[in-house]
């Protein structure tokens, strides 16, 4: 199994005003596809600096960082974005849907960023996910007519849509409650598993963590360890 | 990645959504770009057509498009009148010449010799006009004539000049109670003469030496009724028959055109209106006027309702005019018409003139039906001839005696001003008032000069030299003055006045002599700029000494304001647009940070930048877009609605001028929609880029940021 994601020696320092804050000292991780991954770790540890570094959002003061067998620190701007819109998915904390879209066009958005599909193809892929997801009934829906879990569950489609190798979660439960957060989490395996779909999500929550197949913890910006979970189902 | 129109449909869908969910920022927005359009296409429309207007006031009523005068001239050419008082122009000497050189000049079609001036005119005087009555009646008596008609007109006739004569003598004799010695000293004959005509030996005697009497009467008596009798006459000496075939609005409205090649002038039919005009029928006009054309109404507006009375306490100027056969007849008829049973005849007037909003179109009827045909209205009538006095360039005081043919209007600027207190004066009467030679007369001076050996003066010192300077004397004397240079230049003259207005001049004797400008017509309106250059070009060539003006420049503080007009609207609509800048810039930058979390959600999910900077571009553009075209079609609505309203009435003369007619009918420009359309675009894009810098720099990690 070739690892999708390589993160090697990796550190990243902000700059806060005149003080050099280091969120990662020295970080590597592999991640192979299909796995169902959890970063863990208290608030400013920095789970969400990986995030980032991985789904190429932001790249590292040193080290490298490779997805897809791609060096993300030798890519233009436009490349990593291009990078971003086909091999990674992102489910975030605040759902971040698009307000004035509709269910079905949030879910359909990186299809049309994507292009090269006619409008059948993807109408059956949005409601295919959709289905999944279990929102066919509210694909008219605006985002402010549905509940915060109904909204993360757009946002998983949204993600799957695309049909990316990767799934990034930064803190997908954070703003749920812990039920529907656990719901959630379920259906990010269950996709896991239907498609081996890569997850890599970040939690601070216990309960969370113990859905996932593996989990790596983090703290002042260094990886502890990884640990692999029997939980899983 | 292939191109696709998946991008583009999302970026105007969530543009087109985020205008409908922020609804309160797009109306106001908006409502500025549509204010903003709507007064562009509106009010560069109103000036288009002030333009417009103007253009063909100033180009169909004496600049025609092009202007040439001597480059050397002191002052610049102002057609409508300087600040105050005429340009100096430097003499054109030989006209003919400019017109040889600049008619070849291609597009020139026609070229019209000028020289505006003004100058004293009497207006007749109405103990001269009775005294005429008188004369021709002792005509027929002294021929033998003796039916009882004649001689009852003749006694009236003599009373109406008796009644003057004792009037006169009253007023001076007040004004003695008030006057100091050295003005009665001056008046001193006056009064003499006043109190024999007015003494009842003189009329006893009357028929004894009625000749006698009468030259008595006209020369030493008519003079005193003189005062006011004078006025400012406003004119362009120019070939008549060239000037009313360049000019297509000027008409002839009474009368008839100057013979070709005569001397003679046409009145402005406007100034004939306002200065000449019986006092009394000029206040009804204007009472009309104000009542039909600008909705004023006797009882509810002060100055109309001051005119009213102003004709109800000068009656006398009617009285003045009526012998009294004439006298008794208006009684009657006015006894008829009002109806009345009073005897007296002012009376009968205060009861005419005392109008009311209710009475007034009947009374004005009345007036102009009865009355007017017994009145002489005008104090110049076409047939009349008339002195006009003009100080030549040396200081001088020349006069011309010319006929009145008849008034000359000025079509859709028949109100105006500007246009109508202009008169036509045939270009060699103008020659004589200002003293300017033929190059013939000229050389013939020149030639006699030499022959008695004169010492060459030049002409400004003329005076100087001659009488040890002081011109102010010259003025006023009334009988003609014998003065060198006016003899030399009548030696120069064939024939006295009485034969000048009779002779024909060739087509050659007009051309060859001074003018002071010269309109060009050309055959193509649209050619202004391209054949001002090639006429200056053909008379630098010539070295004619010209200089070449549009007619615009021509027209001088006229001209430049439809330039104001444009400046303050664009001041205007500029001041507008960048307060509409800052404000769209504002919102569109407060749209932009709130909606950093889901600009960043777009660029992380995998949408480029220019995908989130052309959705913000595509928001401000079609906001402005949309109420751009809102605002023009507004504006194009105002225009509309002022032509279905009868446009925007002229107030005043000035403005009858501008808008070259009574009430300015704007048509909607094709250009102005365009530049407004085109400025609205501008002003987006400017304010749209600011934002899209913003959200350009929004990095997808800002999607990542948790909610507080």
């Amino acid at each position: 199994m070739s690892a999708i994601v390589s993160v090697e020696n990796v550190t990243k320092t902000y700059h806060l005003g005149k003080t050099e804050v280091p969120a990662l000292r020295g970080v590597s991780l592999e991640i192979h596809a299909g796995e169902f991954l959890a970063v863990a770790g208290p608030s400013g540890s920095g789970k969400t600096t990986l995030l980032n570094l991985i789904g190429c959002v932001d790249t590292p003061t040193a080290g490298v960082v490779r997805v897809d067998g791609k060096d993300t620190s030798a890519l233009s701007e436009r490349a990593l974005t291009d990078l971003r819109l086909r091999r990674i998915g992102f489910i975030f904390q605040s759902f971040n849907l698009v307000p004035v879209l509709s269910v079905f066009q949030n879910v359909e958005f990186p299809l049309l960023l994507q292009g090269g599909l006619t409008r059948g193809e993807r109408q059956r892929r949005v409601g295919e996910l959709l289905q999944a997801v279990g929102l066919s009934g509210h694909a008219r829906h605006r985002p402010s007519e549905l509940s915060g879990g109904q909204r993360q569950r757009v946002a998983v489609a949204r993600a799957l849509v695309g049909r990316p190798r990767l799934v990034l979660a930064d803190e997908p439960t954070a703003n749920l409650d812990s039920t529907t957060g656990a719901t959630i989490i379920d259906l990010m395996r269950d996709m896991n598993q239907r498609d081996q779909t890569t997850f890599l999500f970040s939690t601070h929550d216990q309960k969370v963590m113990a859905h996932a197949h593996a989990v790596v913890r983090i703290a002042d910006g260094q990886l502890q360890a990884r640990e692999t979970l029997q939980a899983a189902s | 990645m292939a191109p696709s129109l998946g991008p583009a449909r999302i970026l105007l869908r969530i543009a087109f959504r985020n205008l409908f969910a922020g609804r309160a920022k797009t109306l106001i927005i908006g409502a500025i770009l549509l204010l903003g359009t709507a007064l562009v296409v509106a009010g560069s429309s109103l000036v288009e057509s002030v333009d417009r207007g103007m253009r063909s006031s100033i180009q169909g009523s004496l600049a025609g498009h092009l202007q040439v005068y001597d480059d050397r001239s002191k002052d610049e050419l102002a057609l409508y009148g300087g600040m105050g008082r005429e340009p100096q122009l430097e003499p054109v000497v030989d006209f003919s010449r400019v017109k040889e050189v600049l008619s070849r000049v291609p597009h020139v079609k026609r070229v019209v010799p000028m020289g505006i001036d003004q100058a004293m005119v009497a207006t007749g005087n109405q103990i001269d006009v009775a005294l005429e009555k008188v004369r021709a009646d002792v005509r027929r008596i002294e021929a033998g004539e003796r039916d009882d008609a004649l001689l009852r007109h003749y006694q009236a006739h003599k009373d109406h000049v008796r009644r003057m004569v004792t009037l006169l003598r009253d007023e001076l004799r007040a004004a003695r109670a008030l006057a100091d010695d050295q003005l009665l000293q001056d008046r001193k004959q006056a009064g003499e003469d006043l109190a024999r005509a007015a003494a009842p030996a003189f009329w006893d005697g009357f028929e004894r030496d009625r000749l006698g009497s009468l030259e008595f009467l006209e020369n030493r008596v008519a003079p005193q009724g003189m005062e006011g009798g004078m006025t400012i006459v406003r004119y362009v000496g120019t070939d008549l028959d060239a000037f009313l075939e360049a000019f297509d609005r000027a008409y002839v409205v009474e009368g008839q055109r100057v013979p070709k090649g005569r001397r003679g002038i046409l009145l402005g039919k406007w100034y004939a209106e306002e200065y000449l005009k019986l006092k009394t029928a000029r206040r009804l006009d204007k009472i009309k006027d104000a009542r039909d054309f600008q909705r004023r109404t006797i009882a509810g507006d002060e100055e109309v309702a001051r005119w009213v009375k102003e004709n109800t306490t000068q009656v006398k100027e009617i009285l003045y005019q009526l012998d009294p056969i004439q006298a008794e007849e208006a009684a009657a008829r006015l006894r008829r018409a009002l109806p009345s049973e009073e005897r007296d005849l002012p009376k009968l007037l205060v009861q005419l003139l005392s109008t009311t909003d209710q009475d007034f179109d009947r009374k004005y009827a009345i007036f102009y039906d009865r009355l007017a045909p017994l009145l002489q209205l005008y104090s110049i009538r076409v047939g009349d001839t008339i002195t006009i006095k003009a100080p030549a360039r040396s200081g001088y005081f020349n006069a011309v005696n010319v006929k009145v043919y008849g008034f000359v209007h000025f079509r859709g600027l028949e109100k105006s001003r500007l246009a109508g207190v202009m008169s036509l004066l045939d270009l060699m009467s103008w020659r004589d008032l200002y003293g300017y030679l033929s190059p013939e007369q000229t050389e013939e001076i020149r030639h006699l000069k030499q022959v008695a050996g004169a010492q060459a003066v030049p002409r400004e010192r003329a005076e100087a030299e001659l009488f040890g300077g002081g011109g102010a004397a010259v003025e006023s004397q009334r009988a003609s003055r014998i003065d060198e240079a006016a003899v030399l230049a009548r030696i120069a003259r064939p024939a006295k006045a009485e034969d000048l207005s009779a002779r024909v001049y060739s087509q050659r004797e007009i051309d060859r002599g001074v003018v002071l400008n010269a309109a060009l017509i050309l055959d193509d309106p649209s050619r202004i700029a391209e054949t001002a250059r090639a006429v200056d070009r053909a008379q630098r060539a010539a070295g004619l000494h010209l200089k070449v003006v549009d007619w615009q420049k021509a027209s001088g503080v006229v001209g430049q304001s439809v330039s104001l007009f444009r400046i303050v609207l664009y001041t205007a609509v500029l001041i507008i647009f960048a307060v509409a800048l800052v404000i769209i810039n504002n919102a569109m930058v407060m749209a932009t940070l709130q909606r950093v979390r889901e600009i960043g959600t777009l660029r992380a999910i995998g949408a480029q930048r220019r995908f989130v900077t052309g959705m913000l571009l595509v928001e401000t553009m079609a906001v402005s877009l949309f109420f751009g075209a809102l605002g023009a079609a507004l504006g194009a609505l105002a225009v509309w609605l002022i032509r279905a309203a009868g446009g925007i009435p002229a107030g005043n003369d000035q403005l009858y001028f501008f808008f070259s007619g009574p009430a300015l009918l704007p048509t909607l420009g094709t250009t102005s929609v365009a530049i407004s359309m085109g400025i609205v675009l501008l002003v987006s894009v400017l304010s749209g880029f600011y934002p899209a810098i913003i959200a350009m720099r929004v990095t997808p990690v800002e999607a990542m940021a948790a909610d507080d």
